[in-house]
């Protein structure tokens, strides 16, 4: 080994070029504190090559970028390789503050650092529109929305707003365009731009060395550290000096390992923990309350107070203002005294932190203390994991993710019901979770078809509430006496007799439901849904006004026959007027949402909708298994391996 | 000096366990090309009802499949097809007359171009290099000419079989459908 290096070393000079750092000198000895800059760096190139991995199955489109973001989760590697490269970006950026602090509590801006400080803070705003920038490249929800504010946000600067707006969206709105030009920024101009300025930056560490507050000398001695000198230093260490003169290598290259080591550990145990979130896929008409990462909170705080045209001022001229400040901060403190220079250090980061962790908290109390807003950010929640599960379930149509969720009845349906169906018919169950219309006007349609709903409706107690015909005209119809009827005038006995046998027929109604979650149901109990369909037909007579199968006719009364069958549910809902149901004057209110079979684009509701409201109320939705499929693939993938 | 080399050492170990971290799980994210994408899954297919097929007269069907492409997957893509022939007369087993039908896959052996009928003279013929087969698949010389018959071996047999659909009662022919290696004189089944 020793050879071969001497071999490289012949040809590369290579220990000379490393010498500046490993052969360098701390004449205060080694410290902690010198460790921030080292793990920066450590932690740039572990997104380098996570970065550079995800690539390998990345495809940036609107069709295409949550799918493959999803399949790079499918193995053990890219759920891992993803989660570091998520975290990581935090690490960096709070790495990135710690490392300013510590250089200005240093005073080690000062001549002939200057440039130094300012290709730092220069990089510091870089990598946050470098971590922002990746953030819709998954193509979620919550990404793609901050990337739309952040937009409207450069939009609304004056004169060239508009303008880099467009050129960052690609377009007027977010599209395959806009993940292109996210990519070119993510993976193309920001890594160039950052990389030139930390090779710049690392070249005047190398050029300066450490910084005399920092190495304890004089302060105004700034030559004496200015150019390392290899032979000086080497005698500097071997000659018997009291103190100990430490060389970088190995004493503080060992410290800077040991916190990288734990920053990373920390980052590979939330990583494979938890790995990064993966919302729903994008998709305008699901609902979403946007919310900046937590490293912007501080000027989404600051913008509720400069509204309407003053925006800029929050956006643009403030945030810009500060970055001037540090800046300029060398020049404005270079003639201080050692003492003066402190209290301007120590006021500008009580400010400073104290205005950013002022504002950061606000915000998020704000938010914890709107419960709408906790509402919404529960239902992307549950919006994100249902995609997931779906996802999870089979390889996605060429379509694109978009449809896991627009296909989704589970996910459709109430906001389907929502928009045309609440304003009469609430869907809650006995606790009163679900939606309630504001003025119930029509039955619950909470379990609609099941034998519990159907009982009610043929209890004559319960038929006469609001949550079945209490509201609508039926309350004095020929249903509702018929039920008082059966119950007229006889003894207990009879009447708990009368109930079950009502029991039996709303059973038999159900099995001609034939909902998927009643399926075991139904077939365990053949024999009183047949007891029922004769007391349906034969003793109770229902088949005087309904139709049932082959007895009865229709015309009076809605067809039982296959009653709240999907066939059944897209018939009444599509024309509740049509002979099968209620013709003529004895519909009451219920509009028609599905009348013109031959175009049905003049519909209150496609064919698609309707087919997604119809599987909502009839419960008709896949639901995963209860153990995890993730977490299965990821196995049999290792297994694989 | 030993404490220094034993720093040394420490920095050394460390800064080979984070670059592991990444590392490790790096390598097998890019070996993940090496694993076999996909389930090639039921390649069992009911292609025709036998009352479709005339006797004589080479019938091409489709195989239809859906197609699984890392995240995504197309459903009903033609995945190959196939010539069905139902040879004359039907086979005669004791009273019963059992139709005689063989499937081929209509990829030429020679160089996997799509083999045609040529129906003036009732025979296949592959488009490409002209190699001809006869109904039974085999490999026949052309009348005129000089020029070899350049496949390398008869037209890929299929499995097939007749079975009846449980609801319809109708008769359907299925097919087995596999992918053969080109240019061997071998029947070599595609890895």
């Amino acid at each position: 080994m020793q050879s071969f290096l001497n071999w490289l070393d012949a040809r590369t000079d290579y220990r000379q070029l490393l010498a500046p750092i490993r052969m360098r000198v701390l004449p205060a000895g080694p410290r902690w504190a010198y460790s921030t800059a080292s793990c920066l760096l450590w932690l740039f190139i572990v997104q380098l090559v996570t970065g550079l991995l995800l690539m390998l199955s990345y495809s940036p489109s609107t069709t295409t970028a949550w799918a493959s973001v999803h399949f790079i989760e499918q193995t053990a590697a890219g759920h891992f390789l993803r989660g570091v490269h998520h975290f990581t970006s935090h690490a960096l950026i709070i790495l990135c503050g710690v490392h300013v602090v510590r250089v200005l509590l240093a005073r080690a801006f000062q001549a002939p650092r200057e440039l130094l400080w300012i290709t730092g803070l220069l990089m510091f705003p870089l990598m946050l529109v470098w971590a922002i920038s990746g953030n819709p490249l998954s193509g979620g929800l919550s990404g793609v929305s901050q990337i739309e504010v952040e937009g409207h946000i450069i939009g609304s600067t004056p004169w060239v707003g508009p303008l880099i707006q467009r050129i960052l969206i690609g377009g007027e709105e977010a599209g395959h365009l806009t993940l292109t030009h996210l990519y070119f920024l993510h993976v193309g101009l920001l890594p160039l731009l950052v990389i030139g300025l930390l090779l710049f930056h690392i070249g005047q560490v190398i050029r300066h060395g450490l910084s005399v507050a920092e190495l304890g000398g004089p302060q105004d001695d700034v030559s004496r550290w200015s150019a390392p000198n290899l032979t000086h230093l080497i005698a500097a260490h071997t000659s018997p000096l009291p103190p100990p003169r430490l060389k970088y290598y190995p004493y503080q290259t060992v410290r800077n390992m040991t916190v990288v080591t734990v920053v990373l550990g920390i980052i590979s145990a939330i990583a494979g923990m938890h790995g990064a979130p993966l919302d729903a896929p994008a998709d305008p008409t699901l609902p979403h309350t946007p919310r900046p990462e937590w490293y912007f909170r501080s000027l989404f705080e600051l913008r509720r107070y400069f509204v309407g045209d003053w925006e800029f001022v929050a956006t643009i001229i403030i945030p810009g203002a500060v970055l001037g400040f540090f800046v300029l901060f060398p020049m404005l403190n270079r003639k201080c005294s050692p003492r003066v220079s402190l209290i301007h250090r120590a006021l500008v980061l009580l400010v400073g932190v104290g205005a950013w962790i002022g504002l950061t908290g606000m915000s998020y109390l704000r938010d914890w203390n709107d419960a709408e807003y906790l509402a919404s950010s529960a239902e992307t929640e549950a919006l994100s994991a249902r995609a997931r599960d779906l996802a999870d379930r089979s390889l996605l149509p060429p379509e694109g993710a978009i449809t896991l969720l627009r296909d989704d009845p589970k996910t459709q349906g109430p906001l389907l019901f929502a928009r045309h169906c609440a304003s009469c018919h609430s869907h809650a169950d006995a606790s009163g979770q679900g939606m309630v219309a504001s003025e119930p006007s029509a039955p619950n349609l909470h379990g609609f078809g099941t034998a519990a709903w159907i009982s009610g409706k043929l209890d004559p107690q319960r038929i006469v509430s609001e949550h079945y015909f209490g509201k609508t005209k039926f309350t004095e119809g020929d249903m509702v006496s018929k039920i008082k009827e059966l119950f007229d005038g006889i003894e207990e006995a009879e009447a708990a007799k009368m109930r079950d046998d009502l029991k039996l027929v709303a059973q038999a109604l159900s099995a001609e439901a034939a909902l998927p979650r009643a399926a075991a149901a139904d077939h365990d109990a053949q024999a009183p849904i047949v007891t029922g369909r004769e007391l349906l037909s034969g003793r109770l007579a229902c088949t005087d006004c309904h139709k049932f199968r082959d007895q009865g006719e229709l015309g009076s009364a809605p067809d039982l026959t296959a009653y709240g069958s999907r066939e059944w549910l897209l018939g009444m809902i599509g024309n509740p007027q049509h002979e099968r149901f209620y013709s003529g004057d004895r519909n009451d209110r219920m509009p028609a949402f599905a009348e013109d079979t031959e175009h049905p684009e003049r519909n209150l509701l496609s064919p698609r909708e309707l087919n997604l409201l119809v599987d909502w109320l009839r419960g008709d939705w896949y639901e995963p298994p209860t153990t995890s499929i993730p977490a299965q693939r990821r196995n049999a993938t290792l297994a694989g391996n | 000096m030993r404490r220094r080399t034993l720093l040394k050492w420490i920095s050394g170990c460390l800064a080979t366990l984070c670059a592991s971290v990444v590392g490790i799980p790096g390598v097998s994210f890019v070996l993940q090309a090496l694993r076999k994408s996909g389930s090639d899954g039921d390649r069992v297919r009911r292609v025709a009802r036998l009352k479709d097929l005339p006797v004589g007269k080479p019938v091409a069907v489709p195989i239809l499949s859906a197609r699984e492409d890392a995240w995504t997957v197309h459903p009903d893509e033609v995945l190959g097809r196939v010539w069905l022939v139902r040879r004359k007369p039907d086979a005669k087993v004791g009273a019963e007359s059992i139709p005689q039908i063989v499937a081929f896959s209509a990829t030429c052996p020679h160089l996997g171009c799509a083999i045609q009928h040529d129906a003036k003279e009732n025979r296949f013929q592959c488009p490409c290099h002209r190699a001809l087969f006869g109904l039974d698949g085999e490999r026949v010389a052309a009348k005129t000419g000089v020029q070899k018959n350049p496949s390398p071996r008869a037209m890929d047999l299929l499995d097939c079989r007749l079975v009846t659909d449980e609801t319809t009662q109708e008769v359907w022919v299925e097919v087995t459908f596999q992918k053969f290696e080109q240019g061997l004189t071998k029947k070599v089944l595609k890895a």
